[in-house]
């Protein structure tokens, strides 16, 4: 991974979750979880809503005991140390904002327990105020702030104690997208410079692949894999990942060694398969036009025709639907300004090498 | 009533205000003209009359019982002493029914109606009857003393029919007011922020001093306002209780009002007292300013 900064030392591993659990009357919110995160590490926690990413954060802080597993940070086992003594930050979904204190009053806070000499304080507060860019905005009061503002007061709080782990939930959910990306590099910038192992709770998938080094996805309370943004994206675990990280083709088939048998189509896969299965394929790996893909190494090229039944212009992209034979497949070509939409009625053909399918065994 | 609401309903007030307010404040408006200002004002009116020894309203208007109240060393004591005891009940109301309320304000589920139902069934008994209660429980052969006693205590302690007496039943007496009163202040109270201090290194006592104890400010204010008022009126239990040792302004406005039939000097001070009530307005009204 091409990445500036000091890289994280993949050597030792600073922060351990073993076989984490955590599991409320009616549901089992986190399942086995196990994890390795190195030093100066930033991970995602990727998932859909529900699945359990709070509820570990909020275990990793201290504040929800686990049913059963171990937190190990250094080595030290931290499974029942009280929170006030992890040396953790976090940054909460919801803010937890001090109400009756100010802007400057609040990220203070941690500053003042951690008994940092006034002086000090206050210029690292006024640091870590204009980093978020609330200059200006100190005296307010939590409630006149605006969401996204009470939101980068929880971050700058979080970011200006330095410790040695950051917890953040969801830190940009609230804010437009030119601050979400400034917080962002703001956010990798700090954590990269200081060496903060963090961990980055998102449902946002780009904001999981662009700032992270590895991303956890989690579902339904487990981990389905644990990777680098190239991993998951390439070579996708589960079909619960592929599907999750970026958009997928989804097809069912029977397999038989390299084909699949599915909706009419015989398709050449990656890999030998054999039983009912699921096939994916991304829609940008699908060529639209009579050129079709070229396999300079004489791999194999799936080649079909279909008719175009819906167009969408997307800016950057063009989102076309072709019906092929008894399935739909959505097919996603850049917007080079030159060739026009493929019209809908139109019969066009697609292709795809074999290697960019996806197949995985389909949930019984 | 229903010809005040009819009349409330004439649309002869519709100018600028809405008519709907004040349709919907008059009868209450009404009502508390009719019981509460009017005599509040007969009652000051009273203290500037003169009255024979027998009683008898004399009319006309002297400023002679204020200023004899106000200088008798007696009734000077007696209003320090109402306020210091009141003040003593109200602190110790707050401190004995603060971690009840908070507790109570963390419950959830049918727990937290079972706790509320049990703080709230004192009050369904009158405070005569819990008063008899405590002087069962307190007196040289009530329940604490025969323990103690059993234990090798020689005599038993005075506990009742004294300022320790009167204390202990009010503190009781008020608790449900206070736990409830707390409850209503307790909305900013935010179980997040207190994890979010935690994180930040806060100590569970420092979570309490900078978190939890700030923003209940406007529940001790209300509950404290609440239970120094009914302190400084209550009359039964002072009197039970004190075995007419007890010298506060309530009793004392019962003997003059009812014994001597000195309506002049009750009224004053009865006058008193709500100077007082009117300054603990303003502190409470103060102090909601600066926490909010
Ligand atoms: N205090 C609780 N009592 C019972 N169940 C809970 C509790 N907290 C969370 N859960 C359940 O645990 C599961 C995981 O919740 P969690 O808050 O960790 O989800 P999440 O991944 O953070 O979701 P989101 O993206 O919506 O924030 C959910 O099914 C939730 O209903
Ligand atoms: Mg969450």
């Amino acid at each position: 991974m091409a990445r500036a900064g000091t890289a994280p030392s993949q050597d030792k591993a600073f922060l351990v979750l073993h076989r984490l659990r955590k599991a409320y009357d009616d549901t089992l919110a986190v399942d086995d979880l196990t994890l390795e995160i190195a030093k100066g590490e930033l991970v995602a926690f990727l998932g859909p809503s529900g699945c359990g990413k709070t509820t570990s954060l909020r275990m990793l802080a201290g504040l929800t005991p686990a049913s059963a597993g171990r937190i190990v940070v250094e080595g030290r086992d931290l499974t029942h140390v009280p929170p006030y003594q992890r040396d953790m930050g976090m940054v909460f979904q919801s803010y937890a904002l001090f109400p009756h204190m100010n802007v400057a009053r609040n990220v203070a806070f941690g500053l003042e327990m951690r008994k940092v000499p006034r002086g000090e304080i206050a210029q690292r507060v006024v640091e870590a105020i204009a980093l978020v860019r609330l200059t200006g905005r100190e005296q307010r009061r939590p409630s006149e702030l605006s969401g996204g503002q009470q939101q980068r007061v929880a971050l700058a709080r979080a970011l200006v104690i330095r410790p040695s782990i950051l917890l953040f939930d969801e830190p940009l959910s609230n804010l437009d997208a030119k601050l979400r990306d400034e917080m962002r590099t703001e956010i990798r910038e700090i954590q990269q410079r200081l060496g903060i192992t963090s961990i980055f709770v998102t449902h946002d998938q780009v904001e999981a692949l662009t700032m992270c080094d590895r991303i956890a996805v989690m579902h339904q309370g487990r981990l389905e894999q644990l990777g680098t943004p190239e991993d998951l994206y390439e070579r996708p675990a589960t079909a619960f990942v592929a599907s999750f990280v970026g958009r997928t083709n989804r097809l069912k088939g029977i397999a038989r060694g390299d084909t699949v048998e599915t909706g009419g189509l015989s398709l050449r896969t990656c890999g030998t398969h054999q039983g009912d299965v699921v096939v994916m394929m991304r829609p940008h790996r699908i060529v639209l036009g009579e050129a079709g893909c070229v396999s300079a190494d004489g791999r194999a090229v799936n080649r079909m025709t279909g008719c175009v039944i819906r167009t969408v212009y997307a800016g950057d992209v063009v989102q076309s639907d072709v019906r092929v034979a008894d399935s739909i497949i959505a097919v996603e070509q850049s917007n080079r300004g030159s060739g026009e939409l493929p019209a809908v009625g139109a019969t066009v053909t697609l292709s795809f090498l074999a290697r960019d399918t996806l197949v995985y065994p389909a949930a019984p | 009533m229903s010809a005040v609401a009819l009349s409330a309903n004439s649309p002869k007030n519709a100018g600028r205000v809405q008519p709907m307010a004040i349709a919907l404040l008059l009868p209450i408006t009404i009502v508390s003209l009719v019981g509460f200002v009017a005599p509040v004002a007969n009652l000051l009116v009273l203290s500037f009359q003169k009255a024979e020894g027998t009683g008898a309203l004399l009319g006309g208007f002297t400023t002679e019982t204020w200023t004899t109240v106000l200088q008798d060393m007696f009734y000077l004591h007696l209003i320090l002493n109402s306020i210091a005891t009141s003040l003593v009940i109200t602190v110790l109301t707050l401190v004995t029914s603060y971690p009840i309320a908070l507790y109570l304000h963390r419950s959830r589920g049918s727990w937290r109606n079972v706790l509320l139902v049990l703080v709230i069934s004192p009050l369904l008994l009158s405070a005569v009857v819990r008063t008899y209660g405590w002087i069962a429980i307190l007196s040289d052969q009530g329940v604490v003393n025969r323990t103690l006693m059993f234990f090798g205590m020689t005599s038993p302690i005075r506990l009742v029919f004294n300022m320790t007496g009167v204390v202990i039943g009010l503190t009781e007496i008020l608790m449900p007011y206070m736990i409830l009163a707390l409850l209503a202040g307790f909305g900013h109270l935010d179980r997040q922020a207190e994890e979010a201090a935690l994180t930040l290194g806060a100590t569970p006592f420092t979570v309490f001093r900078r978190i939890i104890l700030p923003l209940s400010l406007p529940g001790i204010a209300l509950g404290s306002l609440l239970c120094f008022v009914l302190a400084v009126s209550s009359f039964i239990t002072p009197k039970l209780l004190g075995g007419g040792r007890v010298f506060l302004l309530a009793t004392e406005i019962y003997d003059q009002a009812i014994v001597s039939l000195n309506w002049p000097v009750a009224a004053t001070l009865s006058g008193v007292i709500l100077i007082i009530f009117g300054t603990a307005l303003l502190f409470y009204t103060r102090l909601l300013k600066s926490v909010m």
